[in-house]
């Protein structure tokens, strides 16, 4: 008996999260350091911005133990290490990115802590689930009649000084609305229901010729089709239809499959199709395992460096081995929501749980394949890292699903539960 | 609510996909990492597609070819070698992909997986790469040639080095004429006509109907044929010899390059017989030189009636044969009927060099027979004096091509152990192989002996 409690002791601190803190802090310092000395005189914003992060980040880890009770703070780790990393390659860019990085840093971290609050009860999840699903198809819809045509796909709003990109927002509601059933509820009907809702935000992505983030919304849409009924055979059907409903689309809309002609032929295309694809592999292998260091690289220069390409940045700068690991974080966030969703206390948790962790490493997928030419390019971010506001916001708040789903984050909650 | 938890797996299986791909991609970067790293795109190690930064480039005894100074690539100072030694040396753009600035890549950038080009972006260069060849002899070969188009090659037959590599037209890398597209001077200027050009053999040919008649005749040595000046064959049609050598034997056909008997030979054997042996003898292979995939020979009686073979037999009808292939039946010739596959970069690092052979092109009694025969044709024919204390063996082709003059061939060895070097001249459109091609063979052997 007394040696079960000791192990349960064990298990309770498996993670020194100030050590963790400490090491974190010391990593990103230390990146920081050639991006300040990068010019002959350091730049005030960039100084500030980076302070300001590390500020913000203590303060986080400090009021979460000290005045939430947070005991499990892994992911949060995660998501400050991950938002440092792309915080300072994007200023290493260029400084002026700095202070917009931070800023969407902060939404991300406030979406986070709200998030997280309002899934903390079940009744407030289910009441909220017909407006949001509302609200995401009509903001989708806004955005078709909208939205401007970036880099061939229609996706953005532009609201003056900053541009959203609504489809990256629609994401959290997708899971939100996805993972909000109650066990009652898991019938055909309800099913049906959210098949539509699916249906239309793919579709819309589709006509904004968002085809990366629509491929993210079918993923996500089976795995949480597959965690609510766990019928197999509907799923393939639905599946099935979507590969011949895309394969029509290829067939009477030439010009989707013309985008993806360099797959997998970029060095033929090396100066068209496949321009991106073929600089990222080039300079990533240059930078062997370590490096060439930060400032010092080529791709840096090179369109959408900082947004869809930034794993090759990291790569040639940074070296492989870190660009690996930033990868290899998001494949153990997947293993941690795993662990999370097989113990959540309600399976709205689990499948928003797993759904989030799916849509990450579907995303994550997407783009580091997309860019080294393992899968067609499609132009999506890397979580966390790529420079942008509402991609930001949007990772944070997967962040939350996972988070929400673990029963220790609630410690009250919990108390009542063991009570 | 178990259920739903159990389904949960189904993440398992996104993320032991996801690991897949990125092990893929891991092992992807260590297998062809070197490749992407030093390709165009590299604005590294290219600027507006030339290469700037790289190791230096060095010949056998040393003398820099190539070299990165402040971030310009800076060739030898001396114009002719430029010019001799810019196939083996390849110009920064790679437009010459038998180049070492293209074959060496990896290797100039001074890649490696665990660094990638760490060490060029701080030191400024690469790894030096080394040649086998000798610039200045290449250079000699170079002006022997007196800027008509063609090549020179010589090689060790016994360790495959190859140390003359010259093919004409070239051009100076440090300033590239304006009109090379255009001007006729300039065809075909960035082929290495040695490695990748084929030409019509004329009697070099006959070296090798000599290996298939002594591999397939079994009386060959006491065979007579009737040379009238002409061979006419059954279904008509005649083929034409240099002179009237009346009645002859294999021997004296040889030395005296009767095309009646040789065509005589060659319809006895047959279509089938002869392009047997041929293609034993490397025919319609490619030969992998320091990377660079050598021309394919070719000898293809497909439908060939008599006439055809008798032409064919004399290295003419569609017969072609890349001077480098002709380099290599020599090396066999002089040594037990195979050979060390020749190469020019020294560190090469896609062969062990000089350890991978040929399979045997010619059986080994044969080798020493066509050696014999040739050593006798340079006695009879040149005289030793073009090629003084080296027991030289050659033979001499003048190939009649359409509408212009004929291809001048001479190809031969050294028998002597202590100078182990094959040679293979061709001259396009120079004439006839005796009077211009073996000036060219003698003098550069002449060059190479003393330089030794």
């Amino acid at each position: 008996m007394s040696d079960k409690t000791q192990k349960k002791k064990k298990v309770k601190h498996p993670f020194n999260w100030l050590s963790m803190l400490m090491l974190t802090t010391i990593f990103q310092l230390i990146s920081m350091m050639p991006v300040v000395f990068l010019t002959e005189e350091p730049n005030v914003e960039v100084v500030s911005v980076f302070g300001g992060f590390i500020l913000v980040q203590w303060l986080y880890f400090i009021c979460a133990r000290n005045f939430a009770s947070q005991r499990a703070t892994e992911l949060e780790i995660i998501a400050f290490a991950l938002s440092g990393i792309g915080l300072v390659t994007v200023a290493s860019v260029k400084p002026e990115y700095a202070l917009k990085q931070f800023i969407a840093i902060l939404i991300g971290l406030a979406a986070f802590i709200v998030l997280v609050a309002i899934m903390r009860n079940v009744e407030v999840i289910s009441a909220l689930r017909i407006p949001v699903a509302i609200g995401a198809v009509g903001l989708l819809a806004v955005n078709l009649v909208m939205a401007e045509t970036v880099n061939g796909a229609l996706n953005w709003i532009n609201l003056g000084a900053f541009s959203i990109q609504p489809s990256e927002i629609v994401k959290i509601a997708f899971i939100f609305v996805g993972a909000a059933t109650l066990e009652k509820l898991q019938s055909a009907r309800s099913l049906t229901r959210y098949l539509i809702f699916s249906l239309g935000c793919v579709g819309a992505l589709f006509l904004m010729r968002d085809f990366g983030t629509a491929l993210i919304f079918f993923a996500t849409f089976v795995v949480i089709a597959f965690m609510r009924s766990g019928d197999i055979k509907t799923i393939g059907l639905i599946c099935t239809g979507a590969i011949l409903g895309a394969g029509l689309i290829i067939y009477f809309k030439p010009y989707v499959a013309s985008r993806f002609a360099a797959y997998r032929h970029v060095w033929e295309l090396a100066n068209e199709g496949g321009f991106q694809q073929t600089r990222v592999l080039s300079y990533s292998a240059s930078g062997g395992l370590f490096g060439l260091g930060i400032g010092e690289g080529r791709l840096r220069h090179i369109f959408a460096s900082t947004t869809d390409l930034i794993f090759g940045i990291l790569c040639e700068e940074w070296g492989l081995i870190v660009g690996f690991c930033v990868v290899l974080c998001f494949a153990f966030v997947a293993v941690y929501a795993l662990r999370i969703a097989r113990h959540a206390r309600s399976t709205v948790y689990s499948i928003a749980a797993v759904a989030a962790a799916a849509m990450i490493l579907v995303q994550l997928a997407l783009n580091v394949f997309g860019v080294t030419d393992l899968l067609p390019l499609t132009g999506v971010t890397l979580p966390f890292v790529s420079r942008g506001g509402t991609s930001m916001i949007c990772s944070w708040a997967l962040f939350a699903f996972i988070k929400s789903a673990d029963i220790k984050t609630y410690p009250k909650l919990e108390k009542q539960m063991e009570e | 609510m178990n259920t739903v938890t159990k389904r949960a797996y189904v993440l398992l299986a996104i993320i032991i996909a996801f690991i897949g791909g990125l092990v893929f991609l891991a092992v992807s970067f260590f297998t062809q990492g070197g490749t992407w790293a030093t390709h165009r795109v590299n604005g590294h190690l290219y600027s507006q597609g030339e290469i700037k930064n790289a190791g230096r480039i060095l010949d056998r005894n040393g003398v820099i070819l190539a070299q990165s100074k402040n971030g310009e690539r800076v060739y030898n100072s001396d114009k002719n070698i430029r010019k001799a030694t810019l196939h083996a040396v390849g110009d920064t753009y790679g437009y010459i992909a038998t180049g070492a600035h293209t074959l060496c890549r990896d290797k100039l950038t001074g890649y490696s997986f665990v660094d990638g080009i760490y060490t060029l972006i701080n030191t400024g260069s690469g790894s030096d790469v080394n040649l086998t060849i000798d610039a200045k002899l290449c250079a000699n070969a170079y002006r022997y040639l007196d800027s008509r188009k063609g090549t020179v090659g010589i090689y060790n037959y016994k360790t495959g080095e190859i140390v003359c590599m010259v093919s004409t037209p070239t051009y100076d890398p440090k300033n590239k004429p304006e009109d090379i597209e255009t001007n006729d001077k300039y065809e075909a200027v960035y082929m290495n006509r040695l490695l990748n050009g084929v030409f019509t053999p004329g009697s070099t040919f006959k070296t090798v109907t000599t290996v298939a008649a002594l591999e397939n005749i079994p009386d060959i040595n006491s065979c007579t044929f009737e040379c009238t000046g002409a061979h006419a064959t059954a279904q008509g049609g005649q083929i034409i010899c240099n002179n009237t050598h009346g009645k002859i034997s294999f021997g004296t056909a040889f030395t005296k390059s009767c095309n009646s008997a040789y065509a005589q030979m060659g319809i006895g054997m047959g279509a089938d017989v002869m392009t047997a042996t041929v293609n034993s003898m490397g025919f319609g292979k490619s030969f992998s030189v320091s990377g660079v995939n050598t021309a394919k020979s070719r000898f293809d009686l497909k439908g060939a009636v008599d006439i055809d073979i008798g032409w064919a037999s004399i290295g003419q009808y569609t017969t072609l044969v890349n001077p480098l292939h002709m380099l290599m039946i020599m090396g066999c010739a002089a040594s037990d009927g195979s050979t060390p596959i020749p190469y020019f970069v020294s560190d090469s690092l896609y062969d062990v060099v000089g350890s991978v052979r040929t399979e045997r092109l010619l059986q080994q009694t044969t080798a020493s027979q066509l050696k014999t025969m040739m050593r006798n044709n340079v006695i009879n024919n040149y005289g030793d004096s073009r090629f003084p204390d080296m027991q030289f063996c050659g033979k001499t082709g003048t190939a009649q091509v359409a509408d212009e003059a004929s291809h001048a061939w001479f190809t031969g060895f050294s028998a002597d152990d202590s100078f182990p070097y094959a040679i293979v001249v061709v001259v396009e459109n120079g004439g006839g192989g005796s009077e211009v091609a073996v000036p060219i063979a003698s003098k550069i052997m002449k060059d190479l002996k003393n330089a030794l």
